[in-house]
């Protein structure tokens, strides 16, 4: 459809939107990068600091926009990071 | 009546009888042109045997008598003095065959539009003028040739463009008939406009439960093949034998899918919906609407989070229990062979974001007519409710604003929308009904309420309460707390300033063109109109015919209209389609390049000019090969030639040549010869004398088919003959009807400039207009302004310019 969109959606509230909560372990990373790569909503990316392994490890860039896919998880070899969903009181 | 006894012997030995018959049209041509004179007149022209006059040649009695005058006569060539060729000259073409005289031995003197009707006042000089025309006619009717048509076979299947309400009409219409149709459209589903309104007027029928057993239909049909999610990416062929690429976008979502929305709501993506206008969202797995046909859900892949083949999140593919998802589906390019073609894209609505006097986007409860539909629909995002968008309240005071991207200036849309007092009529019953303590009051310019039933439901909206005022606001000023409204402007029936507040705000919005038109319109080779929309062949005889043969329009592609009118026209479309797939064959107009073997140095020219690749070079044979079929009949290649070896059939050189020398024998110094475009120019010349637009007389049209026929050589010739200036009008670049040779015209004429400067001559004296068929004004504004040109122009430099030319004479 052509139209431009104007008004925000009238029922965005309804939306149960599942809040993440993004765990790094920063020292088990080895800076492979994967997870920045395949982020589908690049809520991540590559930070200044130095690990204990000596690399930049990932850091978080907008939580909110996470969608919980958990690919990050399934792509990193260190098991450095996963997602987990907030508890519905804190998040809905 | 008067009659000539002497013959005069034809160049190429045949003699040559011709019968000019000079028609009254009651009034229409004798109120302001002596017929009767022209008669006479007529009569003295060499080779003419015989010259009539009577009041409607058009009529069977007039038909007649030129059939028994062709038998009893021995007539082998006919000229009708009469309206313009573009109205009647089938009807006189067919009453000379039916007395057994080929067809292309009829010329058409145009009379009407282009002399009585824009000379009204005048009536010394409109038969003059009309007597030059029918000497024209006459030149060039003593060297028409006799010409057969060749017949081309018709493929039994149709392409509908466009899933509305109108492609779905024509399409069912079609299939029912029995032909196969491929129906494309663009979004994931059928059902366009229609099925995003409530209600429609007058009958307040519920508009998606009257569509939806036709979209329905549509998805059984045995004799429908649906295409959406697909777009046409190219079109090649002609009238009955289109080859058609469609280009169809995967879906990602097999049709295995039950629509169980199971995938959708596990979806972690959310957009908002298109169909909803934005108002309501969606996942990025989703199908726009409860009825949608087909029913198989979409992936957008603008949204997924899967990107590049990459399956990042699966919770779709593990929801769906048909596993009827697809992340592997490649675009797929359907050939289509079809007959015929239904241009059914519809109308797009106009965006009120760019008036910031009515503060759309800026403030939440301004909407549009479209929201409102979305909004007062039980299956819409608010399930029926009209609330406001700043605090999802019922609203207690709605005001409409009328005309809204609609006849005005400021905007540049200047046409009326059709749908839009209707539309907020019906809306304001509909508030009434839900809420009827709702203070509704309706802004507008004119309230126009023409079709059946219409009038009925303005009154019920007045007697329900609602108010009407006429006088757009000039301005809504927004309260920033409460995001109430306020609209100021002018009562112009009270003549008094109005400062009315409002809840909410409902800008009735008016249809534009769709943006991708230009696409359509290259593809198919169609012509639009000022406004943008498609053009019809004719206005009032052929109104869902295309110019280009096989291609018929239905819906709001060709001007804004109602659900009715739109289903009317499609059935007409498909009727139109239908006749011409049921007699399975067509003719096509014997207009086609003739070279001249001997003359061709094999330059290739006209196969680069050609806009339908129609000519190739055949080096072995070393001759330039015609194919027929393809060639849309422009002449731009016999213009292109500078051997003189191609010309066109009934339009060859040597029949305008005749022509020009006919307007330039007497008073040449006063006179504008104008090579007006069949389509465009011509039309608008038609249009002009419609209209009763007056211009001066001393212009003589020479008709081509297309400007780019007019090759250099009749330009000079003109001058040569001492012309005071000539006019050289087509199409608008872009709208040419054949595709760009127009482009070739003004090629030609910058050179022709270009010489003209070299040789120390006016350049003035030769001009270029590019006029559609509905700029009337434009053509006669021209005709004016050249005028003015004639009287700058002294009798040195007319005889400067015989001498510049004169060379060129010699070479043809």
């Amino acid at each position: 459809m052509p139209e431009r969109i104007r008004h925000p959606p009238l029922d965005i509230k309804k939306v149960k939107q599942p809040k993440a909560e993004i765990h790094l372990i920063k020292d088990q990373c080895k800076g492979c990068g994967f997870c920045i790569e395949f982020c589908p909503k690049k809520v991540i990316e590559e930070s200044d600091e130095i690990n204990a392994r000596g690399v930049h490890p990932p850091k978080i860039v907008d939580e909110s926009e996470c969608k919980i896919c958990s690919f990050c998880t399934i792509v990193c070899p260190d098991f450095a990071i996963f997602v987990t969903e907030k508890p519905c009181k804190d998040a809905c | 009546m008067a009659e000539k006894k002497e013959l005069e012997p034809e160049r190429n030995g045949e003699q040559a009888r011709i019968g000019v018959y000079v028609c009254h049209c009651g009034l229409n041509i004798a109120g302001s042109v002596d017929c009767e004179e022209v008669t006479k007149f007529a009569a003295t022209l060499p080779q003419v045997v015989l010259a009539k006059d009577n009041r409607y040649t058009c009529s069977d009695q007039g038909q007649e008598l030129i059939k028994n005058d062709i038998k009893e006569h021995k007539l082998n060539r006919v000229v009708v003095a009469s309206c313009s060729p573009r109205l009647h000259e089938p009807t006189f073409r067919k009453a000379c065959e039916e007395a057994g005289l080929n067809k292309y031995l009829l010329e058409m003197a145009n009379i009407r539009e282009q002399c009585s009707w824009v000379h009204l006042h005048d009536r010394i000089t409109a038969t003059e003028k009309a007597k030059d025309l029918v000497k024209m006619a006459v030149a060039k009717a003593a060297l028409l040739q006799p010409a057969e048509e060749i017949e081309v076979p018709i493929t039994r299947k149709a392409l509908v463009i466009g899933g509305g309400v109108a492609g779905i009409q024509a399409s069912l219409d079609l299939a029912d008939t029995g032909y196969k149709v491929y129906l494309a459209e663009k979004e994931p589903s059928i059902g366009g406009m229609m099925a995003r309104i409530d209600k429609t007027f007058p009958t307040m029928d519920c508009s998606i439960c009257i569509l939806a057993p036709k979209m329905s239909d549509i998805g059984h049909h045995p004799n429908i093949e649906l295409l959406t999610n697909s777009e046409v990416v190219e079109v090649k062929g002609y009238i009955g034998n289109f080859n058609v690429k469609v280009m169809k976008k995967p879906r990602y979502v097999k049709s295995d899918c039950s629509a169980c929305a199971d995938c959708s709501e596990v979806c972690p993506v959310i957009a908002p919906n298109e169909f909803d206008v934005g108002l309501a969202i969606r996942h990025a797995i989703y199908t726009p609407f409860a009825q949608a046909v087909p029913s198989t859900y979409i992936i957008d892949m603008n949204r997924c989070l899967n990107k590049d083949g990459i399956i990042v999140c699966d919770k779709c593919i593990k929801a769906c229990e048909r596993q009827a998802i697809d992340f592997d589906m490649k675009p797929e390019t359907a050939e289509l062979q079809v007959g015929a073609i239904i241009v059914a894209t519809g109308a797009d609505v106009f965006d009120p974001s760019t008036l910031p006097n009515y503060g759309y986007g800026k403030y939440p409860n301004v909407i549009t007519s479209l929201e409102f539909e979305r909004l007062i629909n039980a299956g819409g995002p608010s399930g029926g409710r009209l609330i406001r968008p700043s605090d999802m309240q019922i609203p207690k005071r709605v005001a409409f604003i009328q005309c809204v991207g609609s006849r005005s200036e400021k905007n540049g849309r200047l046409y009326c929308s059709n749908v839009c007092c209707m539309n907020t009529i019906k809306d304001s019953l509909l508030i009434k009904e839900h809420w009827p303590e709702t203070e509704i009051f309706v802004f507008y310019v004119d309230i126009r309420a023409y079709g059946k039933g219409f009038e009925d439901l303005y009154r019920r909206a007045r007697k329900e309460g609602a108010v009407f005022i006429r006088g757009l606001p000039a301005e809504i000023v927004e309260d920033r707390k409460t995001h109430n409204l306020w609209l100021i402007g002018e009562d112009t029936l009270q003549r008094e300033l109005y400062k009315i507040g409002a809840d909410m705000v409902i800008l009735s919005i008016g249809l534009e063109p769709r943006k991708d038109s230009e696409i359509i319109q290259r593809l198919l080779t169609l012509s639009r109109t000022q406004d943008g929309f498609f053009m019809e062949a004719h206005p009032k005889l052929r109104p869902v015919d295309a110019a280009t043969g096989g291609i018929f329009f239905a819906g709001c592609a060709e001007a804004p209209k109602d659900i009715k009118d739109s289903v009317t026209q499609a059935s007409a479309a498909a009727a139109r389609a239908g006749i011409l797939m049921a007699k399975g064959k067509v003719t096509v107009e014997a207009i086609t390049p003739i070279s001249y073997i001997e003359q061709c140095k094999l330059c290739g020219l006209c196969t680069k000019v050609c806009p339908y690749n129609a000519l190739a070079l055949n080096k072995e044979l070393k001759r330039v090969e015609i194919i027929e079929a393809a060639c849309g009949g422009c002449g731009t290649c016999a213009a292109e030639c500078p051997f003189g070896a191609l010309t066109q059939n009934h339009f060859t050189d040597e029949q305008i040549f005749a022509q020009i020398d006919a307007v330039t024998e007497h008073d040449a110094e006063n006179k504008i010869v104008a090579f007006c475009c069949n389509w465009c120019a011509y039309a608008g010349a038609d249009f002009a004398g419609v209209n009763r637009m007056q211009y001066p007389p001393n212009v003589r049209i020479i008709r081509t088919m297309c400007s780019g026929r007019v090759a250099p050589k009749f330009v000079e010739r003109a001058f040569l003959r001492g012309v005071a200036t000539v006019l050289v009008a087509g199409c608008h670049p872009g709208d040419c009807h054949y595709i760009n040779a127009n482009h070739h015209t003004q090629k030609r004429i910058e050179r022709l400039w270009k010489k003209m400067e070299q040789n120390g001559l006016n350049k003035e004296r030769l001009q270029l207009l590019w006029a559609s068929a509905a700029e009337g004004e434009r053509f006669a504004s021209k005709i004016r302004e050249m005028q003015t040109i004639i009287e700058k122009v002294p009798p040195e430099e007319i005889g400067k310019a015989k001498k510049v030319f004169e060379k060129v004479s010699g070479e043809n």
